[in-house]
């Protein structure tokens, strides 16, 4: 099967079969190797790494990468695009408690089992303040994506990452979570074609669904329709969560009651996710989102209104416009651009502001007022949203929110895991 | 152009509905949204303020609904109250003096 994935390069995993895992904890312990355990976050990213998501990263970015990264939108081969830095961050304290120089071979760990090598080659300052101005056009730490660079420890390692110890992916995520060489198979069991990407990471209202329904139909194009040769891939990023978003469980599991209730074919539809903590980078995460599905086999890639943004950081079509600055055939996926899709009283349906002449009458319905009407617990109307969602929303609070649909404190302290790492055996 | 007035929107489900019919305040919600029913209930930017710093999950979202939200149930169940015993939309004032005691 064909593993090509951005960049034109070859999607390899780095992951060591058991036997072979086995046989290189012991040979590290053997050799006393440094050891440093990681966090949530890390992890997650090393996950990636190493089974093709972030490909052609083999590990985390060195210096050169992320001032190519910041300065040119390319890796440091000056020809990859790249938009998002990939690090690992350090403190200087425990940089030189562990006692980690550079060409060390590292052991990772991840709740104290053995997870991964880390094959250093690079230990590096970054400029927080300069990385946080390229990347996010602003250094203000109101934005998530600067607090989060903001938070870095002071080092950062760069270097090859091979895992050792795969996930345990938890319910209800484990037939959601697809490697992208799981994802490629699926594709082909389904004789899809064209594969078109919808980002998400809210659960859907009825303006997403015919983002999604629009999209199929015309990136389906002069294909013939004897038989679905065409699907719509949801997939969800899950990652670290703030106080008032949708639970990761009802984000899933609702994206999913759309195929289950006959929204969308079975045949032609298709749920899962992608561990990865949102940046809210706007246009330069629309472009990473774009070399991530690249990798997962997409085909096609849809953007909306302010696609990865958030506040009023970035204008509601930077996304868009940020391809154009691309290099011709830089990028093996096809955008798909959308503008809004509003609720007209007159049309009396879901329409595209691209074709709907009542822009006056409109009436919007933004993720937050349907977030609003969620939260006040009132059942909207089923052509906003799909009474099977609702029904699962408020299910899927129950059974893994906590009593909320939405992220609280307990939530954060008490949910299990979407993954967990185990002993080595 | 009007005074931008900070709105938390609090949505119309059957029993509050029963509840401004009964007080003769059914005509104070709007339709939004195929029918939806909701009342926009109005803010100062000083209120605004103060609501954010008393419920720091709240948050303006000056992006795309220009209103208050985020606020949770159990609270905006005690401003409906407030606006069903007033008969009125403005009640923040007192609103905010309860839960700032």
């Amino acid at each position: 099967m064909e593993m090509i994935g951005h960049g034109g390069k070859e999607i390899i995993e780095r992951v060591l079969a058991k036997d072979a895992a086995l046989k290189r904890v012991e040979e590290l312990k053997a050799a006393k190797v440094k050891t440093l355990d990681v966090r949530l976050q890390l992890a997650t990213e090393i996950l990636d790494i190493a089974y093709g998501f972030f490909s052609p990263l083999e590990g985390f970015m060195t210096k050169a990468d992320v001032e190519s990264v910041i300065n040119n939108m390319t890796l440091a081969d000056g020809k990859t695009v790249w938009s998002i830095p990939i690090v690992y961050d350090i403190s200087s304290a425990d940089l030189e408690k562990s006692g980690i120089k550079q060409y060390d071979e590292v052991l990772l760990t991840y709740t104290g089992n053995p997870f991964a090598i880390f094959d250093i080659t690079d230990i590096f300052t970054l400029d927080t303040k300069e990385v946080a101005m390229k990347v996010y056009g602003t250094t203000e730490d109101k934005h998530p994506g600067v607090k989060r660079t903001y938070q870095y420890q002071d080092k950062f390692l760069g270097g090859k990452i091979t895992l050792l110890n795969p996930p345990k992916i938890n319910e209800p995520f484990t037939k959601f979570w697809l490697t992208p060489k799981q994802m490629r198979e699926r594709f082909k069991e389904k004789g899809w074609e064209m594969i078109i990407n919808h980002q998400t990471r809210n659960v859907p209202h009825t303006g997403h669904e015919w983002l999604m329904k629009g999209a199929y139909l015309g990136a389906y194009g002069s294909m013939m329709v004897d038989k679905p040769r065409g699907g719509i891939l949801v997939n969800a990023m899950i990652g670290s969560k703030r106080p008032g978003d949708y639970i990761d469980e009802a984000i899933i599991l609702c994206q999913e009651a759309q195929g289950k209730h006959g929204y969308f074919r079975d045949d032609i539809f298709l749920t899962t996710c992608t561990l990865w903590d949102m940046r809210y980078a706007g246009p330069k995460e629309a472009i990473f989102h774009a070399c991530l599905r690249t990798n997962l086999g997409c085909t096609h890639h849809m953007f909306g209104r302010d696609h990865a943004g958030v506040g009023t950081y970035y204008d509601p079509y930077d996304a868009h416009r940020i391809f154009e600055r691309l290099p011709k055939g830089s990028l093996n996926i096809t955008p798909i651009f959308n503008l809004d899709w509003w609720f007209c009283p007159v049309c009396d349906e879901v329409t595209y502001m691209g074709l709907c002449g009542h822009k006056d009458k409109k009436a919007s319905f933004s993720g937050t007022l349907i977030r609003s009407i969620i939260q006040d617990g009132v059942k909207p109307p089923r052509r906003i949203f799909r009474p099977e969602v609702f029904d699962m929303i408020m299910e899927c609070a129950e059974k893994y929110g906590f009593g909320d649909a939405f992220v609280t404190e307990d939530y954060l302290k008490n949910r299990q895991p979407v993954f967990t790492i185990g002993p080595l055996k | 152009m009007a005074e931008e007035t900070y709105p938390i929107n609090i949505w119309i489900n059957e029993e509050r509905l029963e509840k401004l019919q009964a007080a003769g305040l059914a005509s104070m919600t709007k339709e939004v949204l195929a029918g939806l029913k909701v009342i926009a209930v109005p803010n100062t930017a000083d209120q605004r303020d103060k609501i954010l710093k008393i419920f720091p999950v709240a948050k303006y979202d000056a992006a795309t609904t220009r209103s208050i939200e985020n606020m949770p149930r159990q609270i905006k169940d005690k401003i409906f109250d407030l606006i069903v015993k007033n008969k009125s939309l403005n009640v923040m004032d007192e609103f905010i003096k309860s839960v700032e005691k």
